[in-house]
């Protein structure tokens, strides 16, 4: 499903050259339910970005789903990502002039991916699949953490992606609403979704299928 | 409607006072520009319609006299469709005890058959009874006379005699007798004979068949039918061909409202500047929200959708709004214009093309102007655009120039705060400092190129040392007039000239015989000398004329017609004379034609007492004067003329200023909008609501006192390009430029206060706003 090979990241910065990714050799496959996790600036948001297509590696290539995604141009991405990715963010970034309901209906508009009339039929059964269906018409500032990572997650599901991406989705909310994002996660997963987290957080072990331990970008050999 | 669209029009909702803001700046650009070029389809073809309507004459034959004969052999030419014998004579009216006006009057044999050069009857009488006159209803003003009253009226030959006015006419194809300071008056040949002129006609309104808009045609008919009048032993004096089918005033009226209708889209682009700062703070606060849409699939075109879609919003709401406005405005332009012009508007039903023209640019104008915010607001990768951290982390510090600005301001902190804020959007500063600017710049150009054109009719009526011109029908010996003078109380100088008319290859001027060494009348030579005693055969041309004639150079000799003599002519010198047709002058001898006189004392009443005086003085040595008319009348009338220019640039500017102003308010309203959180920490620290609320407004105080600079500093080049420009497509003729210091001390005034008056609002908001709310925003 996600083939990352010799895969390296540098950034220019004022104190000079910074390598968030060395040479990260990584296989993930359909169904999979994998855990990056590392300290703060270890790289691991960087690999998310990388399998995302939301950012490039410096050198290496990236294959997900079959597609060489590091060959494609800014818009194309935007498209592959649209119809093969779901995103889902620490600080939820839900459109605060769009409802629930609407913000998950967003990647359908821009990917055509269902008849314009379904796109709410369907946010409203994603929505009360996450357990917020009674919140679809509501604006997001109306909305506890919670409920805005579970709608975060609806979005994220919008056009069926065989690839779930997760920056600390949990970093941003309690101990028991953090249990039960995750449980969807854990759902998805056994539904055949490919499922990527990114936390800091070590608990999560219960959850997910393997664990991938990344320090100063490097993926750590026994984690693998 | 797809969630985009939706997006869209919350995100606007959410910048609501903010969005109507712009939307009544945007339409204030489009009623502006809506107004003049609804004016323009108005007035041109109202214009042209009313003159039409009035089946003007093709051409006008001046002879010795006409009769039935003469006519009716005109009329056998197939090409000639009317042929219409009037009469235009010239004298003075006197409606009080003392004042003369100079008064044109026409003569029409039968008032109910006029099929050319139609006259419209008003009020009163119709058609005008032996011993009555009609007045055109524009002169009524300068005839200080009303239907009713009684008026004496003298004509060249005749006698002094009353007449009383029976009604009023409206002559379309008339200049405004109110700006020519003449009175037009309507009589019959009756009348005419108890004016004691001899009761005849003399000149032929010619209407041709076909072809009425052809020039060449015309003037092939014409050439036809002087053969005709000349084979019967008719002596033809002069033909005029006018401009077929347009009104005299219609190539001027259309540069005037083409000139406004630039201004409009000035305005128009102006405003558009303010939907560049609205776009792109918009954009600069969603940079997140962007890369959200993009990590979630969007392509940039899809996303750039919405904020275009917003820039469409805003031209659909403005034209919506400025159209109506636009209209209303229109119509007072019409009405202001047609009463200047005297001409009466049947309907102000604007064209389609009008409509759509306003759409296509009121809508197109917000797209234009949001196309560079919203592409390059786009452009950010997602990686950055997810990582952008808001915009109260923008840095002010890193350039010189802001190391520069911490140096001024001096110890007063809200001045020094006021400077240092409102440079830190600089693009948006820019943008902003444009509009107010240019509304200065107007103001100041109005108020410079009303004070150059003052100054140039002071230079122009500065050289002509006379109060008072008298002109005579006949010529007479200077003596015998020089008698009537001195029997004149208040007359301190005067001269006898000689006026006439020379023609170089076809084409006509005035030639202005007077003495060499005039006391009365000085030159501003810019080429060559000006006449010299004992000259004989030197010419000196006014710049009209030269830069209408080639051959019209100093060094060059020319022949000139005159009557039906050719002479030969050198020619000394060019003198400038402002706002002036086509003159020569050469040097006097012999008779003169009329007297140019310097009086004791210039004030009306003076200047009417010599005028009867010398009146009197005249009449016992046999000469009568045809018109008289004073210096300052003259003067009056180009005032008038010039008054519609200072006018229009004073409206200019107000609406510029209003957009500014609503530019500055944006702009505040953006800037506060920005910095709340910043707010936020300094009511953390003690600041108290006011203070933020004087710390805001010194910034708008600030961006207006710099607005009024960059005005102050363009104001000397541009105002002497806007005059220059207006008054050569008005009068071919160029400006004594003098900047009016008065201007700078006014902009001042109103700069400070717009700047104050705009940012209260904003600067109220944000005083109110609390410090947990200020600092909880993102």
């Amino acid at each position: 499903m996600i083939s990352l090979h010799q895969v390296s990241k540098s950034y220019e910065t004022p104190a000079g050259k910074f390598s968030a990714l060395r040479d990260i050799d990584l296989e993930i496959d359909r169904g999979e339910f994998v855990g990056v996790v590392g300290k703060s600036g270890s790289g691991k948001s960087t690999l998310l970005n990388m399998v995302a297509g939301i950012d490039r590696p410096s050198s290496g290539s990236v294959g997900v789903a079959g597609t060489a995604i590091h060959g494609l141009s800014e818009n194309k991405l935007a498209v592959w990502r649209g119809r093969n990715v779901g995103f889902v963010f620490q600080f939820f970034q839900l459109l605060p002039t769009l409802t629930a309901a609407e913000n998950v209906m967003l990647p359908m508009d821009f990917s055509k991916s269902f008849p314009f009339r379904e796109r709410r039929k369907r946010a409203l059964a994603l929505l009360e699949r996450v357990a917020v269906g009674a919140h679809a018409d509501k604006l997001p500032a109306t909305l506890s953490g919670g409920e805005q990572q579970r709608v975060a997650i609806a979005r994220a599901l919008a056009n069926e992606p065989s690839l779930v991406l997760a920056d600390e989705p949990t970093g941003n909310l309690d101990s028991v609403t953090a249990t039960a994002i995750l449980d969807l996660f854990r759902d998805m997963a056994n539904q055949g979704t490919t499922v990527v987290i990114a936390t800091h957080e070590a608990d999560i072990a219960r959850v997910i299928d393997r664990r991938i331990e990344i320090s100063d970008g490097k993926i750590r050999p026994s984690s693998v | 409607m797809t969630t985009l669209w939706r997006k869209a029009i919350r995100d606007f909702w959410h910048e609501r006072a903010r969005t109507a803001l712009v939307v009544l700046a945007i339409a204030l650009g489009i009623s502006a520009f809506a107004a003049v070029l609804s004016s323009y389809a108005i007035l041109t073809r109202e214009l042209d319609r009313g003159y039409l309507a009035t089946n003007p004459a093709s051409a006008v034959i001046r002879v010795d006299s006409i009769d039935d004969d003469l006519v009716n052999a005109i009329l056998q030419n197939p090409e000639v469709s009317d042929a219409e014998p009037r009469r235009t004579i010239s004298g003075q009216l006197k409606s009080g005890p003392v004042q003369w006006r100079n008064v044109m009057l026409f003569v029409v044999n039968d008032y109910g058959n006029i099929r050319v050069s139609k006259l419209v009857p008003e009020k009163g009488a119709w058609p005008p009874a032996t011993g009555e006159i009609l007045i055109e209803r524009d002169a009524f003003q300068v005839a200080k006379a009303s239907i009713g009253d009684a008026v004496i009226i003298k004509t060249a030959n005749g006698v002094e005699q009353p007449l009383v006015i029976s009604g009023s006419v409206h002559d379309v194809g008339q200049a405004q007798a109110r700006m020519e300071n003449i009175v037009y008056g309507y009589i019959n040949l009756a009348t005419l004979a108890q004016l004691g002129e001899d009761p005849y006609l003399n000149q032929l309104n010619i209407l041709v068949a076909e072809n009425r808009f052809d020039k060449d045609h015309i003037r092939r008919v014409v050439a036809d039918v002087e053969e005709v009048i000349k084979s019967r032993g008719h002596e033809v004096r002069r033909t005029d061909i006018p401009t077929p089918g347009k009104h005299p005033h219609s190539d001027l009226t259309g540069i005037l409202l083409l000139a406004m209708s630039s201004f409009g889209l000035f305005v128009l682009v102006l405003s558009g500047i303010l939907v560049i700062n609205l776009l792109t703070a918009m954009m600069a606060s969603q940079v997140r929200q962007i890369g959200v849409m993009k990590a979630i699939g969007g392509t940039r075109w899809q996303i750039a959708r919405i904020y275009f879609g917003q820039a469409l919003f805003l031209g659909i709401a403005a034209v919506i709004v400025s159209v109506p406005l636009g209209i209303l405005g229109s119509r007072a332009l019409c009405r202001y214009m047609a009463m200047f012009l005297n001409f009466d508007i049947n309907s102000f039903a604007v064209p389609l093309w009008v409509y759509l023209l306003v759409a296509v640019i009121g809508v197109a104008a917000p797209l234009i102007a949001a196309a560079y915010p919203v592409w390059s607001g786009t452009r950010a990768p997602v990686r950055v655009a997810l990582s952008d951290f808001g915009l109260s982390q923008t840095t002010f510090g890193a350039s010189a120039f802001d190391r520069a600005l911490t140096r001024i301001g001096g110890t007063f902190s809200l001045i020094a705060f006021a400077i240092r804020n409102s440079f830190r959007r600089r693009a948006r500063l820019a943008l902003t400092l444009l509009t107010l600017a240019a509304g200065g710049l107007f103001f100041l150009s109005a108020l410079n190129v009303r004070a150059s054109m003052i100054n140039t009719l002071d230079q122009l009526f500065g050289a002509r040392k006379f109060d008072l011109t008298v002109s005579f029908v006949n010529s007479y010996e200077m003596e015998k007039i020089q008698r009537a003078i001195n029997n004149t109380q208040g007359i301190s100088k005067a001269e006898g000239w000689f006026a006439t008319e020379a023609s170089l290859e076809a084409r006509r001027f005035n030639v202005v015989a007077l003495p060499p060494d005039s006391q009365l009348q000085e030159f501003d030579i810019i080429e060559g000398r000006s006449l010299a005693p004992g000259d004989t055969d030197t010419i000196v041309v006014n710049n009209a004329l030269a830069s209408r004639e080639p051959k019209m150079r100093a060094g060059e000799t020319v022949m000139l017609r005159m009557g039906n003599a050719e002479t030969t002519w050198r020619v000394v010198g060019v003198a400038r004379e402002a706002f002036s047709p086509a003159v020569a002058y050469i040097p006097h001898s012999g008779m003169v034609n009329n007297l140019r006189l310097a009086l004791d004392k210039s004030d009306p009443d003076a200047v009417s007492l010599v005028k009867a005086d010398l009146d009197r003085n005249l009449e016992q040595e046999g000469v009568r004067a045809r018109s008289s008319v004073s210096t300052a009348d003259t003067r009056f009338a180009f005032d008038q003329h010039m008054l519609m220019i200072y006018v229009f640039l004073i409206v200019m500017s107000s609406i510029i200023g209003g957009v500014g102003g609503l530019g500055l308010m944006t702009t505040m309203s953006l800037n506060v909008f920005e910095r709340r959180r910043e707010m936020g920490v300094m009511r953390a620290l003690g600041a108290t609501p006011r203070i933020i609320w004087l710390m805001i407004v010194a910034e708008g105080v600030v961006i207006g006192v710099l607005s009024w600079t960059i005005a102050a500093i363009l104001a000397w080049p541009i105002s002497k390009a806007i005059g220059d420009f207006m008054v050569k497509i008005m009068f071919k003729s160029g400006l004594d430029f003098v900047f009016e210091p008065v201007g700078l001390l006014i902009w001042i005034a109103v700069s400070i206060g717009l700047s104050a008056a705009a940012s209260f609002l904003p600067a109220w908001r944000a005083s109110r706003v609390t410090v947990r709310e200020a600092l909880a925003y993102e």
